[in-house]
């Protein structure tokens, strides 16, 4: 704590001068740099055709909204939606030889949306636009390749995997995929914070559609309200922040805005405590869409969800929305440097707490989604510690491996009847049918557990580095290493369980699809493997087909390849890396550089800035960078073998260490009565539920019981009796009407009267 | 009189293409007069359809009738109403059109189906549409009036019709019943502000509406016996708009008189009147009182008791309806006072609809016309079955239960309709009223404006009923058997009028703007509420200190 | 500005008229007094009721055409003294120049409208007595 409070002038300064650009080369080149990390030279009107990314999906969704109303029963929607999709990942594609490749930056202004005349009777007033227009910079791009292209493939995925629906379930299904893709899109290219609020409420809303997408069971229809209100909290913060930027700014343009931080930060001078706040208000709708704490335990409940969705909302593009939001913004953080400090501690303890929890769970679905809270909690921690590169490149390969970790849980849950408990399932990898997934899961855990050369370990590595390299988070750092190694465990403990061993299962209770379990015994395809397996008599695992199979191999060859873009552009460490330092989300702290020569640069800035050293920070006396290369590999590798250990079966499958020999029990049995509170506490969630539970539903219970008696008796008292005036006057009033000729114009006539008196009464 | 008529010949050749809309419908009603006597079906039937062909036509006309850029209407006393009120009525007298398909000969035309002589004495098909198309004449031509005479004469041209629908509209004793109170109680009125007019011609020695306005912006003082001859006037005229003390005969009327022609009379002879009403308060101008920017102190009481009295008793007469058509005919006379607020808030800033009272009248008109045209012909598309047998129309609020169950297009267009009568946002109707509000609040009658609040809180109530009552209550199985009408064009207008009331919500500021331009006053006479603009505080909500500083650094760094 | 009317000359030929009426009625009184035979019975000594017995109950039911009739007599008649004035008119004025072809129209479409509802009526049946 001390170290935070500490570190606030400290990074005051840092925020500063960080703008002052990578290259420092001088004052002079400092300020053409400032120029050139916001405005990034705008090019041209834009090419109009992008708006195609975002209306596609739209189109897709309205003709699932059609196909439901026709009643439609077959893959229609499926396909339409795959095609769509494509199309505009397609579009992407060209959007980024277009525009993310050369490094320009695009505004495609699609139709006015809102315009509000604030002050119409002043010339040049203030006015609040919100365009239907795209921001199309590197940034964008990025993102867009990951969300369109991942939700094409998902939507693949779900074809098949939702293909027990088909009717309106499986329309409504793919409406909501396609809203959200659309609003998704609306989030990451708006030019405005309008939009982007359109689209984070928009995928606010999906989400909650496709969580409670089981209306009929009451867990789902929790978890889908629970998610919902717990986002709201999170949209709060988010709403009055762009409020108070209108506020501020007079615009929610991001061109606007960036062109008056620009000003600012050159002009500097102290600024009011109203736009320090814009970036902590920001913050709090990103930690409620990112999961992060306090706002994290509606994700691991948001499993209640179709598997699909969980991979593509709740793991790979949805709940990075926040780390978008900031990165986004960045420029409004370089304001308050403050709110990263908060933001980098916020994501470390996301991070550390989530994957205790994770280590205690069996459900695997609910393992990766502590696991992506988890991740999701590096990635703020990246963004906190200036390497906001890092932290998109996280993003990037998280995306990747999680979807593939979902998908996987997924095939599984839909090939065991919704079986996820690891005690019941074992040794999947020996089945018949099951290799691809099991070869596509083991890729998608040696990447979660940042096993050495794969992508998560390269993208871990940068926000690590970077968190020993700034000064100050040297404890974050420890806290993300330790973190990477009970990340490695957690993972390998399902790897060891549901995929090693012995072929063992039991199926769970969601027998759908049973014609075609009967389909596949008579084509003598009977994967009946688990000799041992208690219920499965009449039940066969239908291992599976070549849609999902496509999908998770395409996912998996994708998670490892992505490795390889670390290499490209080296200069910006990695692609990803040069398209950040392309965007405005570009903010290099001057403590990245190797070698001696970058020290003393950052040296000289530091010097100048606060007349203080502000050498970088070390790992243990060596350079982070090279360093944690070897350091995350050794923890990682730990984390495995412990897992191996406890949870490993016999034989190699194991690694020769493990000792299991059956699905339910473990080494870890033993340990964990050792440890039995601890345990317990985790997997209980640390008793999170219950401690806001306590804290703020028994209060508001409280509150709106005494709120509604109030109500009951003394507003209502009031307003019956108010309400009983109208009709106590009405009734007066009625004799009037008694349908008699002669009396209404006696009425008429005294009506002038009583008229004309008032005028000489009055006047 | 004659001899200056003639000599004004050249000019009235110029002027009668002011005339085209009416002359279009004039021409559809000669036919479909006497197409409704015709022997053969067909030619019988196609009388609804030449109303409407000559109802687009008119609407057609309407759309290109001579606005504000017309030299020859620069002095007049509204230049720009002609094409958006023209286009007004036309639009409406075509959505109005199928709900008031069937309401006459249903069971004449079943006995001569069944064998009997057709006798073209007792069909009265062509006359129902003939006299419809004749009291939309008259509405359009109190808009082209400028003269006492012309208006007296178009006022009359629209009601005299309504009175003999009432009466034909229903074989039942009550519908001649509620002809005969209409029509006494109508001459009375009539009585009463030909009166005035006689007072006005008395003390102006002219009819022409441009000359008066004329002469009495030179005059400082106002004669009594012309305030007079204008109360007189106003408080006449407001029959048609069924307002306070001129409200007696709604209930009565529109309970007897079946319910399509009831939702009829609840928008022609109302369009009519707040036309008229509009113009002679215009012809007065909004440029007396203490302040010089109101309606003379006399005039202004009186609109203004009409209004407040128009809303409440309107409003909390119809909380105690169980009959829907006599609720609806309260809250007709509540609608009325919202649309007098406007009059009395007067014309605005010049240029700026978002200001004017009178814009906001017509706006209302709008916003009404549509909703109430939809919610009485949800109605008139249902009937029930009684333990007779026969089949009589829905009356009771207790009919409607669980309509939306049983026929959701009629009974979501009802609470889409009865909601947005209410004002609830984003209906059409909330725009209406917001633009009284704000009209009225610039204008300075902070009073009314809260009458108008408080009775549309009130108002919520009894539409939320009928909401309430299509939506959620249970039908037991002792009530009688609900069921769709003979006529399923009225559904139409329902769906239509639903339909509009979401849909136009979207078009509110063009329509606010061509309302704005509408009533546009022809003369010198525009309200400068600006008297303190300068002084006012900027309204925009941003911190300005910040906002500047920033951009005057934001200047500074560029060159 | 009441309209003031100083000279009452102008309402001499009102007061002809009005002169002419009275008398009419009473020279005709007068005359059938004076020259007529006076000849009592019980069907004479009725009072005249448009030819009904003004005796019985007076819910008795007419033929509906007697009403229509009657209408259709008076529209015809109005249009006949709404003609006149404007004969009267048009004489003096030239019917070459835009007034009297203004002049001319207006009484043309008042009689386009009085031969429309003549159609109508005709269609109505209102001339058929079977």
């Amino acid at each position: 704590m001390l170290e935070l409070l500490s570190n606030i002038p400290e990074l005051a300064t840092l925020a500063s001068h960080a703008t002052h650009g990578h290259g420092a080369e001088g004052a002079a080149a400092g300020a053409a740099e400032a120029a050139h990390a916001v405005g990034a030279a705008i090019a041209g009107s834009g090419n109009k055709l992008f708006l195609l990314i975002p209306l596609l999906p739209l189109l897709s969704m309205a003709l699932c909204g059609l196909y439901w109303a026709f009643g439609v029963k077959s893959k229609l929607p499926a396909w339409t939606t795959v095609g769509l999709l494509g199309a505009s990942f397609g579009l992407t594609i060209l959007a980024y030889f277009e525009i993310a490749a050369p490094g320009v930056t695009q505004i495609v202004h699609g139709f006015r949306w809102i315009g509000i005349d604030l002050s119409p009777h002043q010339e040049g007033g203030l006015e609040l636009i919100a365009n239907f227009g795209l921001y199309l910079d590197s940034l964008t791009i990025l993102w867009m390749l990951f969300v369109t292209g991942l939700a094409t493939l998902i939507a693949l995925y779900a074809s098949e995997y939702m293909a027990h629906d088909v009717g309106p379930g499986y329309c409504r299904f793919f409406f909501a995929f396609s809203l959200f893709v659309f609003a998704m899109s609306a989030l990451v290219m708006g030019d405005n914070l309008l939009m982007l609020y359109l689209g984070w409420e928009g995928v606010g809303l999906c989400s909650y559609l496709l969580i409670g997408y089981f209306f009929t069971k009451p867990s789902a229809v929790a978890a889908a309200k629970k998610a919902f209100i717990m986002n709201r909290i999170g949209d709060l913060g988010l709403a009055i922040g762009i409020m108070m930027t209108f506020v501020q700014f007079g615009t929610i343009e991001y061109a606007g805005i960036f062109e008056q931080v620009d000003a600012i930060r050159a002009s500097g001078g102290e600024l009011p405590f109203a736009v320090k706040a814009i970036p902590l208000l920001l913050m709090v709708g990103a930690f409620g869409k990112s999961a992060q704490l306090p706002l994290y335990t509606w994700l691991p409940d948001a499993m209640e969800g179709p598997t699909p969705v969980s991979a593509l909302i709740h793991a790979a593009t949805m709940v990075t929305a926040g780390v978008y939001l900031i990165a986004r913004t960045y420029p409004l953080y370089t304001l308050n440097p403050t709110a990263l400090v908060i933001v980098a501690w916020v994501g470390g303890l996301t991070a550390l707490l989530a994957a205790t929890i994770g280590m205690a769970q069996y459900d695997i679905k609910r393992i990766m989604a502590y696991s992506t809270v988890s991740q999701l909690g590096y990635m703020f921690l990246g963004l906190g510690v200036l390497s906001s590169a890092g932290a998109a490149f996280h993003v990037f390969t998280h995306a990747f491996f999680k979807a593939t970790l979902f998908l996987c849980c997924g095939a599984v849950m839909h090939g065991f009847a919704g079986q996820l408990d690891l005690r019941k399932l074992s040794g999947v990898w020996g089945m018949k049918g099951w290799r691809i997934v099991s070869v596509a899961m083991l890729i998608g855990c040696l990447n979660l557990a940042g096993f050495p050369l794969t992508a998560g370990y390269f993208s871990k590595d940068m926000i690590l580095a970077e968190a020993f390299v700034t000064p100050g988070f040297a404890v974050l750092g420890w806290i993300a290493l330790i973190t990477a190694g009970l990340t490695a465990y957690y993972t390998f403990r399902v790897w060891f369980r549901v995929f090693m061993g012995p072929g063992e299962f039991e199926p769970g209770d969601e027998h759908h699809g049973d014609a075609e379990d009967e389909m596949t015994a008579e084509d003598g395809h009977d994967n009946h493997a688990g000799h041992g397996g208690h219920g499965g008599s009449s039940f066969h695992p239908h291992p599976p087909k070549w849609a999902i199979n496509t999908v998770l191999a395409i996912l998996a060859v994708g998670s490892l390849a992505v490795v390889g873009v670390y290499f490209i552009d080296t200069e910006h460490h990695g692609w990803v890396g040069g398209l950040v330092h392309d965007s405005t989300a570009h903010y290099e702290s001057p403590f990245v550089h190797h070698g001696a020569a970058a020290h003393e640069i950052a040296g000289a800035h530091g010097a100048e800035a606060s007349g203080a050293e502000l050498a970088p920070g070390t790992f243990l006396g060596f350079d982070p960078h090279e360093a944690l290369f070897f350091a995350s590999g050794i923890i990682g590798a730990i984390g495995i073998l412990i897992a191996a250990f406890l949870h490993g079966p016999t034989g190699f499958g194991g690694l020769f260490i493990g000792a299991r020999t059956e699905a339910a029990t473990s080494r870890a049995d033993g340990l964990k009565r050792t440890f039995a509170p601890v345990g317990k506490w985790a997997e209980r969630k640390w008793y999170v539920d219950e401690l806001y539970d306590f804290l703020f539903r028994i209060p508001l219970w409280v509150l709106a019981h005494i709120c509604y008696l109030f109500d009951r008796f003394i507003i209502d008292g009031i307003v019956d009796g108010l309400a009983k005036t109208p009709r106590g006057v009405g009734s007066g009033l009625r004799p009037s009407q008694n349908g008699l000729l002669q009396s209404y114009a006696v009425g008429m006539a005294g009506g002038l009267a009583f008229i004309l008196l008032v005028i000489w009464v009055v006047l | 009189m004659t001899l200056a008529l003639a000599a004004g010949g050249s000019e009235i050749i110029e002027r009668l293409h002011y005339l085209h809309p009416e002359m279009a419908l004039f021409a559809a009603t000669c036919v479909v007069m006497v197409l409704g006597l015709s022997k053969s079906l067909a030619a019988r039937k196609s009388a609804a359809i030449v109303t409407g062909l000559g109802l687009i036509a008119a609407a057609w006309l309407s759309l290109r009738s001579p606005g504000a850029e017309t030299e020859a209407l620069k002095e007049a006393i509204l230049p720009g109403v002609m094409p958006y009120a023209k286009t007004l009525i036309a639009v409406m007298g075509l959505l109005a059109l199928p709900m008031l398909t069937g309401v006459v000969d249903r069971a004449y035309e079943r006995d001569v189906a069944r064998g009997r002589a057709f006798d073209p004495l007792r069909a009265t098909r062509g006359e129902f549409y003939a006299f419809f198309l004749f009291s939309l004449t008259g509405v359009m031509l109190c808009v082209t009036a400028d003269d006492l005479i012309w208006i007296f004469l178009a006022l009359e041209l629209t009601s005299l019709p309504t009175y003999i629908m009432v009466a034909m509209s229903s074989g039942r004793l009550r519908a001649q019943e509620a002809a005969v109170k209409y029509f006494f109680l109508g001459a009375f009125s009539a009585a009463i502000f030909l009166y005035g007019f006689a007072l006005i011609y008395g003390v102006m020695g002219t009819t022409s509406l441009p000359e008066i306005r004329n002469a009495l912006a030179q005059s400082d003082e106002l004669n009594p016996m012309l305030l007079l001859g204008f109360i007189l006037a106003i408080v006449g005229v407001s029959f048609k708009i069924a307002a306070v003390p001129m409200h007696f005969y709604t209930p009565d009327v529109y309970q007897g008189a079946a319910t399509s022609v009831a939702g009829y009379l609840a928008f022609a002879p109302k369009a009519a009147g707040i036309l008229v009403l509009i113009m002679l308060v215009s012809v007065l101008g909004w440029t007396h009182g203490a302040t010089g920017i109101t309606l003379p102190a006399e005039i202004r009481v009186t609109l203004w008791v009409m209004a407040a009295l128009t809303m409440t008793v309107g409003n909390v007469l119809a909380l105690l309806q169980d009959n829907v058509k006599r609720m609806l005919a309260y809250s007709s006379v509540a609608h009325s006072g919202y649309m007098l607020v406007g009059l009395i808030a007067g014309p605005g800033r010049e240029g700026d609809a978002a200001t004017s009272g009178l814009a906001a009248a017509l706006f209302y008109l709008l916003s009404y016309s549509v909703m109430t045209l939809g919610a009485f012909a949800a109605i008139a598309s249902l009937e029930k079955r009684t333990i007779k047998g026969e089949m009589v129309e829905v009356e009771l609020l207790s009919d409607l239960n669980s309509v939306c169950r049983t026929y959701p297009a009629v009974g979501w267009s009802l609470v889409v309709c009865a909601l947005s009568l209410l004002g609830m946002p984003p209906l059409f109707g909330f725009f209406g009223k917001l633009a009284l509000f704000t009209s009225a609040w610039e204008a300075n009658e902070k009073i009314l404006v809260v009458v108008l609040a408080i009775n549309s809180a009130v108002a919520a109530f009894y539409y939320l009923r009928i909401a309430a009552a299509a939506l959620f209550e249970e039908r037991d199985e002792f009530e009688d058997r609900l069921a769709l009408g003979p006529a399923p064009w009225r559904r139409l207008t329902a769906v239509a009028g639903a339909a509009g009331v979401v849909g136009l919500a979207l078009f509110v500021s063009p329509l606010l703007r061509g309302s704005g331009d509408a009533t546009q006053l022809g003369s010198q006479q525009t309200f400068i509420a600006g008297v303190d603009a300068e002084n006012r505080p900027a309204q925009g909500i941003v911190n300005p200190s910040i906002a500047a500083t920033i951009r005057a650094d934001a200047e500074r760094e560029q060159p | 500005m009441l309209l003031a009317v100083s000279d009452l000359s102008v309402y001499v030929p009102i007061g002809i008229l009005v002169l002419m009426a009275v008398g009419f009625a009473v020279a005709n009184i007068a005359l059938t007094l004076i020259i007529g035979p006076s000849r009592e019975g019980a069907v004479k000594g009725q009072a005249y009721e448009s030819g009904m017995n003004p005796l019985m109950s007076a819910r008795k039911r007419f033929n509906v055409r007697f009403y229509i009739l009657a209408m259709i007599f008076l529209l015809f008649d109005v249009e006949v003294i709404f003609l006149y004035p404007w004969a009267a008119t048009f004489g003096q004025m030239s019917p070459q120049t835009p007034e009297g072809a203004v002049f001319l129209g207006r009484i043309m479409f008042f009689l386009f409208t009085t031969v429309v509802a003549f159609i109508y009526a005709y269609r109505k049946g209102v001339f058929r007595f079977d």
